[in-house]
């Protein structure tokens, strides 16, 4: 029989094809585990055996003060880490994209340098910049603002701000990786017609630049949140979560049910079942809100 | 000087010096980690900034401690081998789900994206019991396998997919290239900046990649950076100028990758908007 | 431009091709473990005594029994020791011993992953701390071998026997002891008035008036604890009292617990005398010491290595017993704080020739003994081992005090306690409560009653 020139193949078994590969792997390794592990969230193991406890674990969290207090304290490492990072990456994406920037090379490289640190080693440097004969005390005893050194990572507060300070230089840079790569396919033109519309660069920013900048913008909040929720090196390194759980996060405790404490992976599973959960909250939020905005 | 070039002037320099301390802040790390190797212990520690003199004493007893060479083998093996399949299998997913799009992949990529949130340490212990009766075990295979198929990378190529104009598949295909043909030899090429992009990403994951390996590598000789790295670091006795030096091997190889990748990287986006 | 790409990823695939073909081949040879050659890499001191070994006669396949420990300068280079002696002593066993390193926490992650997913995975031998002791027997039972007939237990220190044993079955090899001193400068503690006398046998309020004297007069803080988890000195002043977080019957005993109580008191009496020095980590605390921004520090024997490593302090230093609590009848000047044993893995493919290992060296070898405490400052369990000359030796660095000597002085009277199991888990409480005491935002017996519920919320009672 005769085809068809116009029907063709059957391309969407072509992309099934192509698909293939990533598909079996990721049913192997990763739905296949994620399965066993929610199922692992309805038991709880005593004696080297695990048993069905039905809701147990989920109700166990409500009571939990320190998986409340991890809980608060990741919301606000999201709430104050993230759009700061997001919005500075964005200025230096924008500076570095300027016309009038010389040694771009340099500047460009340097600036995302931080994000090829490995998180054990960057955190182990920061938590002696931050110790009391660190560096950053003696810089400001130099400077006169301190006038005995202080204990930064005792403080709950500047404990926080520390971690926030990290993941700040660590994460900055690889933002500006996406933003970058993103300015550079706006036309030109753009810019230029805003311009002889007489907008400042305040302006421009924000009515031009942004708005085409909308994906990767998305893009990027969503995998900050996503690493946000799921931060646990630089807690673990620099602070160990104290003092007294104020930089706790909740992969860190989840990390301690399964591995510090008595084992009790039942519990960390249901632990790890709620962040899906939120994240998936928030992921919808941010893109209705990005919706809406458009 | 007319006003306006003053002006001009006035902002550039302002913005050579906002960027020369951003470059400041981001460089400094890297210039302690330099010094802290030729230091020893004791001067790290007392909050020494210069370099020292203990270069060869760090390097002697971090041999002592570890066979680096082989650490640092073992490092590259399990790196480049990830990168490149993940990539590839990445690629051709994202190519997948972009331009063959149906009903049933759309809902294969909300999974896909949904994984992203499942946090690695509830995947690990069902992950151990699979490599253990695979019988993969302290197998460098066992650390690169499980996470091939990046949900970040498919969604990364996927967007960056968007961009290649349908037309030029379509066109190919009149002119009779198969399908995996028109992949790999048309969509591939000018997509260039988008594989040194993922090829960065996936090279700093494995690199970096530190629970897993720590839970499926048994022997010594297995061992990769991060391993050492951490073993080190948690010590009774902490020697600071071994662990600055490990840090500083571990660290060289990975700025060196993303040196030369950033050429053709930022090459590439240039020349795509040209 | 197109064509040298092409190139590129030809030679990168041919590149890969040959990683992964080389990756078999030429691992091969690295996987079998020359002990010999490995022991000589790392045991510059050890091997002066006696010749290098020759190398044992390996007929047939030697098996390799794979050892997990947590420290290269301590217990790892201590197992490498033991396994240069056993390939000496006992070149028939033709065995191979692996000893892998890893932090202490990988140590923990590993294990439990490996126990939880079904047993494969496991080393043969590994070290675990006394704390944690009663959570592994407990939570995985029927996976450490019972080793109740495979040593004369009447010969290693008592509390260490029952820190590794349940039921009346003991499961582990005593390794190291935390025997407890007060390390500090006598030069200071001179410049303050006092002498080395002064500091013998004291209660702490008398440690506490000292150093505010040491503080005033020399500008440097007395003692050092570390900021996150002050627990090695309310450790090591519970057990002075032969309490713990735990009582006898594994009940957790925080709210009414008086040494716990008594121990919150002195640290706060400490912080407001402005003498406790509080370190960021194990780092600002070995450089507070080392840069002498500090005076003391309570802890095990196996700190010394962390003093030793200012050489301008050498001769400065001394050790004394700790302090008890003057308000607890009960609180002597000994204490112990951390320790750990070495388990073998019941399902263990070669369960018996690991046991023969352990036997081998750490069983009779009192030469051994003298060998590890001289190099890694490691205080092993064997009690004849504590007649040996090592004990008799004076220390440079501690103007020549027989500081050994003052830790087989201390050990029998450390009091047994029943650790439980869960020490991580009250640590945490005890550290939080801690912080909000030091924050001020609440009373000792505010602390400790939070304290206790989240320990009770932490165990699920």
């Amino acid at each position: 029989m005769k085809r068809h020139k116009k029907t063709g193949p059957n391309y969407n078994r072509y992309g099934w094809a192509f698909i293939a590969m990533a598909f079996l792997l990721y049913l192997l390794f990763t739905i296949y585990p994620a399965v066993e592990s929610l199922a692992l969230a309805f038991q709880s193991m005593e004696g080297g055996k695990y048993t069905f406890v039905g809701l147990k674990n989920f109700k166990r969290m409500f009571g939990d003060a320190v998986f409340l207090q991890s809980l608060k304290n990741t919301f606000l490492y999201m709430v104050i880490q993230v759009p700061i990072m997001l919005m500075l990456a964005l200025i230096l994406a924008v500076l570095l994209n300027s016309r009038f920037l010389k040694w771009k090379g340099f500047f460009r490289t340097s600036i995302f340098l931080p994000c090829v640190t490995s998180l054990v080693a960057y955190s182990i440097l920061f938590k002696m910049m931050f110790s009391l004969d660190g560096i950053i005390n003696q810089v400001l005893m130099r400077l006169g603002i301190l006038e005995q050194p202080f204990q930064f990572l005792q403080n709950s507060t500047w404990a926080r701000a520390v971690i926030i300070i990290a993941m700040l230089w660590r994460w900055t840079g690889y933002n500006v990786i996406f933003y970058l790569s993103a300015l550079q396919n706006i036309p030109k033109e753009t810019f230029e017609a805003a311009k002889v519309d007489g907008a400042n660069a305040a302006q421009t920013l924000f009515r031009v630049t942004i708005p085409q900048l909308k994906p990767i913008v998305l893009l990027t909040a969503i995998m900050s949140t996503n690493g946000t929720l799921q931060l646990f090196d630089e807690t673990m390194n620099i602070t160990q979560g104290g003092p007294a759980n104020s930089t706790l996060t909740v992969s860190h405790y989840i990390y301690n049910q399964s591995f510090v404490y008595a084992p009790n992976f039942g519990y960390a599973s249901a632990i790890s079942y709620m962040v899906v959960f939120l994240m998936i909250i928030l992921a919808i939020i941010q893109f209705s809100v990005a919706g809406k905005e458009g | 000087m007319s006003k306006e070039k003053k002006i001009r002037l006035f902002k550039n320099i302002l913005l050579h010096l906002f960027l020369l301390a951003a470059v400041l802040i981001s460089v400094f790390p890297f210039y302690w980690m330099l010094s802290g190797a030729t230091n020893s212990s004791v001067d790290i520690t007392g909050g020494n900034m210069w370099f020292g003199k203990n270069l060869k004493e760090n390097w002697t007893q971090l041999q002592n401690t570890a066979n680096v060479f082989l650490v640092c083998w073992n490092t590259i093996k399990t790196t480049l081998l990830y990168t490149f399949l993940s990539i590839l299998i990445c690629a051709m997913a994202g190519y997948g789900f972009e331009k063959y799009r149906s009903k049933g992949k759309n809902v294969v990529y909300a999974m896909f994206l949904l994984s992203m949130m499942i946090p690695f340490s509830a995947q690990m212990i069902p992950l151990f019991k699979m490599a253990s009766k695979a019988n993969m075990l302290d197998s460098h295979t066992a650390i690169i396998l499980p996470t091939i198929a990046m949900p970040f990378l498919v969604f990364f190529f996927r967007q960056s997919f968007q961009s290649y104009p349908t037309e030029l598949i379509e066109a190919a295909r009149v002119d009779g290239a198969g399908e995996f043909r028109i992949f790999f030899h048309l969509v591939m090429l000018p997509m260039k900046s988008t594989f040194a992009a993922a090829a960065i990403y996936a090279f700093m994951k494995q690199w970096n990649n530190y629970l897993w390996p720590l839970i499926v590598i048994q022997s010594n000789e297995k061992k990769t950076f991060t391993l050492l790295l951490s073993s080190l670091a948690s010590a009774y006795y902490v020697d600071y100028g071994q662990l600055m030096l490990a840090i500083v091997l571990a660290t060289l190889p990975i700025i060196i990758v993303f040196l030369t990748m950033q050429k053709q990287f930022v090459e590439g986006i240039v020349g795509s908007s040209k | 431009m197109k064509r040298k790409l092409t190139a590129t990823i030809t030679a990168a695939a041919l590149a890969l091709t040959m990683l992964t073909g080389c990756g078999n081949s030429g691992n091969a040879p690295q996987e079998t473990n020359e002990p010999a050659a490995q022991q000589e890499t790392t045991q510059d001191t050890a091997s002066e005594e006696t010749e290098a070994p020759a190398a044992p006669a390996q007929d047939g396949e030697a098996k390799t029994i794979t050892v997990w420990a947590w420290d290269d300068n301590f217990n790892v280079a201590v197992m490498k020791e033991a396994a240069r002696v056993y390939g000496e002593t006992h070149p028939e066993a033709n065995v191979n011993v692996d000893v892998v390193s890893l932090s202490k926490e990988d140590v923990y992650v590993k294990l439990q992953t490996a126990l939880a997913g079904g047993g494969n995975g496991l080393p043969d031998i590994v070290l675990l701390e006394d704390y944690v002791s009663g959570k592994y027997l407990n939570t995985f039972p029927g996976s450490f071998a019972d080793l109740t007939d495979k040593f004369d237990y009447s010969q290693y220190l008592s509390f260490k026997v029952d820190a590794v044993s349940q039921d009346g079955k003991t499961y582990a090899l005593p390794f190291d002891t935390g025997a407890t001193a007060l390390y500090y400068r006598l030069d200071l503690i001179e410049q303050a008035g006092y002498t080395e006398e002064d500091m013998q046998d004291l209660t702490w309020d008398e440690f506490i008036e000292i150093g505010k004297d040491v503080t005033e007069k020399t500008g440097v803080q007395m003692i050092v604890e570390i900021a996150n988890n002050k627990t090695t000195l309310v450790r090591a002043m519970m057990q002075s009292c032969g309490l713990w977080y735990f009582d006898k019957d594994g009940n957790i005993n925080i709210k009414n617990n008086e040494a716990l109580k008594a121990s919150f008191d002195i640290i706060l009496k400490m912080k407001e005398a402005g003498i406790l020095y509080e370190a960021e980590s194990t780092e600002g605390r070995a450089g507070a010491l080392n840069n002498g921004t500090v005076a003391s520090v309570v802890n095990a024997p196996w700190f010394i290595s962390s003093i030793r490593q200012a050489e301008d302090q050498k001769g400065l230093w001394r050790a004394a017993r700790i302090p008890r609590i003057s308000t607890l009848d009960s609180s002597i000047n000994a204490s112990n704080v951390g320790g750990s044993s070495w388990y073998v893995l019941e399902n263990s493919p070669v369960k018996d020739e690991a046991i023969a290992f352990l036997q081998g060296v750490w069983e009779g070898n009192t030469d051994f003994y003298d060998t590890i405490m001289r190099n890694q400052g490691a205080m092993g369990s064997y009690i004849p081992a504590y007649d040996t000359g090592v004990y008799e030796e004076e220390d440079e660095f501690f103007g020549g005090q027989k500081l050994n000597g003052l830790f087989a002085e201390v050990l029998p009277d450390v009091i047994p306690v029943n650790y439980g199991g869960y020490v991580a888990e009250a640590n945490d409480a005890i550290t939080t409560a801690l912080a909000n005491l030091f924050e001020g935002k609440v009373s000792i017996d505010e602390a400790l009653e939070q304290a206790e519920a989240q320990l009770a919320n932490q165990l699920g009672r």
